[in-house]
């Protein structure tokens, strides 16, 4: 709520100075077609959906061409290394942007370092932890306590970053619970969400991280179908889901979710706090790119963000709105890095 | 009936102009049925779903099946999955009948199309289930036993088997990728080389390189001769196409469509894995498998019948399971997510209209693209009497624009192209195997992923032989192939040595 | 017994080490197959090198080093120059359509054998419409990113 009243002060402010910000839009800074590279290969992804709601947005306010092209994050880091100064390159990723450096992956780069972080755009809720719907796990809190007690609990997930954060944090809070049983909270390394689910119906995995887009009708089975599952946790933040339409997701309610974020799921983070984690889409634009061309991206954005049509679109595809300016994404994303870094070297 | 509310020219229309455009990609050297299906994507934000899944599934139908056109007429394979296509098609064109081939082929595909259709509309839940029993164990044996399929297409078996192993090693350079859930360290390469070779060699500039940019540096190198490719242009003074052609060809026809739709089905094992297992299996049963590679009719029903069965295939698992069985389906997904209807084990239930348009336009992109090509053959055919310095820069530059397009603006794999067009042009001195070289390279990304993860799970190799019935069952496809190929590799060198003997 | 067997086919992969695990198998490999060759038609090959049934020195005189050389040269400037002009023009895919008219042209001219007027017009012609077709129905149309 208090940053949902953040946004609605910022775009008042904003508004009082628009009429300088139109002086500078006049001027049409980028001109010609605009390039959205992605740190994602998919097409059907989340990331791609984001940004091409996005891009469609934006072409409309800068009146020009933009296109998101999905090259994947090792391709997309290099293209904006070298191009992009003027703006007409830019990329769209998630919290993977900088997870995948603390996780240590060859290739990653580190973003604060290397890139400038624009504006946040939205939040992917969907993030989620699921078992099989026999399994003896009713909560997660079962899980943890399974662990501490000795049991080993197998958890699928794609090693590296969005996906393996939820697993450090379950880990962390086994720690936390049970000092030394963390042991017993083993990660299972695959791919795709494909692979995932067939771990899980192979029974070679517990847990597995999934997400409420992916799996929802999954967990709609009925209990003796092989391929039935149950969420346990997600990580979005209470506040996150609360944003969400009534409506959820396919039959799966708001309120329904709800039973899976804190209060009612709680992974510890340390003696006063909780882990939560909110999947945060972010433009990153070129190191050199001149403070100019960021504002005119911000104000921009700003704009649509105040017209409240691009919400309505991204409510609909079942994200959350989340516009952050570059002023205040980098910092707010500096503090989340740090507090993620501290579980995820805790664990090494 | 809402169903028929739903069938407005413009769904007709679209699906048309789907196939059409479609059939362009899939025969434009280096532009695959993916890449139609993703630049299309953006279009289908204006249409409702079911209009967008009209246009689409025409995209999808129409560029596997272009794919044979170039595969047929230039030795290219227009996509990946028509590579077997070259096999055979090639040598008949070369012999002259040429468009009798594209005849074979279109019509296999019409076949394998429709056969799968009918597969997805009645069986998929259930299929579904079956899909899901093949974990990592049983997915590396399809996976072997389609690379058995490497000694039998050799001329000489023990080069061609290195020519497959060395396919093997160089699809393996590069990042061993999170996203299959690797740990993202880079192999097979110096340090100095990472910035370059991080994101390894990718399927389509490989292809188009060893086959077309190759085939271009070898004509150079003869002096390209004016005459075009085939000197003698009407096709149709030789053995006109008849459908006495698919006499004794119905088993293959069932076989390979079963065997496309089987492996489409089945998700990451990858649609040029269906047309390679169903030639393995056509030159396993043919009468006379010797003839299989010289130009027989039979190895192009087997690759087309199969990569056409591929696209009702790898539906089932997208739309009851929620979960892309080929490349293309994966961004077909993206038309789902991007109107906001989930996919998943309930898809079909929850949404029965959507699922009946989508198998009328399934249907219907198959038969429009059996007519337009089958009407148009005549005219695609002039192709091969375009002088070559006509042609030779087109494909050339047509090549360059795939190779930059196929993930979204990578300027390396314009360089992978040029990189394994002299390799190509090489491998021909030195005796390299081509055909096995590239069934390396596309199965060998999988065959370690499968191999690896089936081993990080069970931690023993006994897993291979006990994990499953179906397992069990695939050794014995497995050791069928392989005697198979020593004993037609045996029987050869018998009769070479016999005929030297005269 | 059972226990010794099962400890033979036992593995186990260090996630670390694990991109090494697979290559490492296929390198094995090749290396035993390139010995195998070696053995089989390499040693015959040798011997018949040093009987002085065989040469070494192979021809290159069937080799029309022109063509040859040309289309490799051409192909990497158009490359090269390709990915540079279209640094100046971003995402809008001219560095692709600038530089394939010239190349086009001077691959057919390298081609083409007993040039006469209606060649060169046919030839040119190509050169201009082919790329610009291309530039226009795929960047334009399409919005494919090129060069």
């Amino acid at each position: 709520m208090k940053r949902l009243l953040l946004c609605l002060g910022l775009i008042v402010s904003v508004s009082v100075v628009t009429p300088v910000a139109d002086g500078v839009a006049a001027e049409k800074l980028i001109t010609g077609n605009m390039r959205v590279v992605i740190g994602s290969k998919s097409t059907g992804g989340d990331t791609y959906q984001n940004s091409a709601i996005v891009a469609q947005a934006l072409a409309e306010e800068l009146g020009i061409d933009v296109k998101v092209d999905a090259v994947g994050a090792t391709a997309a880091f290099k293209t904006m290394e070298r191009s992009g100064q003027d703006g007409n390159t830019i990329m769209i990723f998630h919290d993977q942007a900088y997870l995948a450096y603390l996780y240590g992956i060859k290739g990653s780069a580190d973003i604060f370092k290397e890139l400038k972080i624009g504006p946040t755009i939205a939040i992917n809720p969907g993030n989620a932890y699921l078992v099989p719907k026999k399994s003896p796990y009713q909560t997660i809190d079962a899980i943890i306590d399974a662990c501490g007690k000795g049991t080993k609990v197998r958890v699928a997930i794609q090693p590296g970053g969005v996906s393996e954060i939820g697993y450090t944090a379950m880990k962390n809070a086994v720690k936390l619970k049970y000092p030394g049983s963390e042991e017993n909270l083993v990660a299972i390394n695959t791919g795709s969400q494909a692979d995932k689910n067939q771990l899980l119906f192979d029974g070679q995995a517990d847990v597995i991280n999934g997400s409420v887009q992916a799996n929802e009708q999954y967990t709609r089975l009925p209990e003796d179908d092989q391929k039935a599952m149950r969420f346990v946790w997600l990580t979005a933040r209470k506040g996150t889901i609360e944003q969400a339409n009534p409506e959820g997701m396919g039959q799966t309610t708001r309120d329904d979710l709800m039973k899976f974020v804190e209060p009612n799921a709680v992974v510890p983070y340390d003696a006063s706090s909780n882990f939560v984690f909110d999947k945060e889409f972010i433009f990153l634009y070129n190191k050199n790119m001149s403070p100019e061309l960021v504002a005119y991206l911000d104000n921009a954005l700003t704009k649509i963000y105040a017209k409240g049509e691009i919400q309505k679109i991204q409510k609909k595809s079942f994200f959350i709105p989340d516009f952050l300016p570059s002023t205040e994404s980098g910092p707010y994303l500096m503090k989340k890095m740090e507090r993620i870094e501290k579980i995820i070297s805790g664990m090494k | 009936m809402d169903l028929l509310a739903d069938l407005t020219p413009l769904f007709f229309t679209l699906v048309f102009v789907g196939v059409l455009i479609g059939i362009l990609f899939g025969a434009i050297p280096g532009m695959t049925a993916t890449m139609a299906v993703a630049v299309c994507l953006p279009l289908t934000y204006s249409l409702n779903l079911r209009e967008g899944l009209a246009l689409l599934l025409g995209l999808y139908v129409g560029g596997i099946s272009g794919g044979l056109v170039p595969a047929i007429l230039l030795n290219i394979p227009g996509t990946p999955s028509s590579i077997t296509t070259t096999f055979d098609g090639y040598p008949m064109t070369v012999n002259g009948d040429g468009e009798k081939a594209l005849k074979i082929g279109i019509i296999s595909s019409l076949f394998g199309g429709l056969f799968s259709a009918a597969i997805l509309f009645f069986f998929a839940p259930a299929l579904a289930d079956i899909a899901i029993k093949f974990s990592y164990v049983e997915k590396f044996l399809i996976i072997f036993l389609a690379l058995t399929v490497i000694a039998s297409l050799s001329s000489n078996v023990l080069v061609g088997i290195f020519s497959g192993v060395l396919g093997v090693w160089i699809s393996l350079i590069g990042t061993y990728d999170v996203s299959v859930g690797g740990n993202g360290d880079t192999r097979l390469m110096f340090d100095f080389m990472v910035p370059y070779l991080e994101e390894g060699f990718s399927l389509l500039p490989v292809l188009i390189g060893l086959f077309g940019l190759a085939t271009i540096l070898q004509e150079a190198e003869k002096g390209v001769k004016d005459e075009p490719l085939c000197a003698d242009v009407s096709l149709s003074n030789r053995a006109k196409f008849s459908m006495r052609d698919f006499k004794g060809q119905i088993i293959n026809l069932f076989r390979s469509s079963s065997i496309g739709t089987f492996v489409g089905m089945l998700p990451g094992v990858g649609g040029s894995a269906a047309s390679v297992l169903s030639y393995t299996q056509a030159k396993n049963f043919s009468k006379d498998p010797s003839k299989l590679g010289t130009g027989a009719p039979e190895g192009v029903i087997a690759s087309e019948a199969s990569n056409n069965g591929l696209t009702g295939g790898a539906l089932i698992p997208l739309l009851s399971l929620g979960i892309p069985g080929d490349s293309t389906t994966a961004v077909l997904i993206g038309a789902f997510t991007l109107q906001g209807i989930q996919v998943g084990p309930l898809f079909i239930g929850e949404n029965m209209e959507t699922w009946h348009t989508m198998m009328v336009a399934l249907v219907v992109a198959n038969l429009v693209m059996f007519f337009v090509m089958f009407f148009a053959i005549k005219y695609i055919a002039k192709v091969i009497t375009v002088p070559k310095y006509i042609l030779y820069p087109i494909i050339v530059m047509m090549c360059v624009v795939g190779a930059y397009a196929i993930n979204y603006g990578i300027m390396f794999d314009v360089w992978t192209l040029l990189l394994f067009g002299v390799f190509g042009y090489l491998s021909g001195k030195i005796g390299i195997e081509v055909a096995p070289l590239i069934i390396g390279f596309i199965l060998g990304n999988s065959a370690e992923v499968y191999f690896v993860k089936s081993l990080e799970s069970f931690g023993t190799l006994t897993i291979f032989f006990t994990k499953s019935p179906i397992a069990m069952f695939l050794w014995v496809l497995i050791a069928v192939s392989i005697t198979y190929s020593i004993y037609t590799t045996v029987k050869s060198i018998r009769t070479k040595r016999a005929n030297a003997g005269h | 017994m059972k226990s010794w067997l099962a400890s033979l086919f036992h593995v186990t992969i260090d996630f670390q080490e694990s991109h090494m695990f697979f290559p490492t198998i296929v390198m094995w490999v090749l290396l035993f197959l390139l010995a195998l060759i070696f053995i089989i038609y390499g040693r015959p090959y040798l011997c018949a090198l040093r009987t002085g049934e065989r040469t070494l020195s192979f021809s290159t005189s069937h080799i029309d080093k022109l063509r040859l050389i040309g289309t490799l040269v051409l192909t990497i400037a158009y490359f090269l120059s390709m990915d540079y002009v279209g640094d100046f023009f971003p995402n809008t895919g001219l560095g692709f359509l600038f530089m394939s008219i010239p190349f086009m042209f001077c691959l057919s001219l390298l081609y083409v054998h007993n040039l006469n007027r209606r060649k060169f017009l046919t030839l040119s012609l190509n050169a201009l419409i082919a790329p610009g077709l291309a530039w226009y129905v795929l960047a334009k149309l399409f919005h494919i990113t090129l060069p």
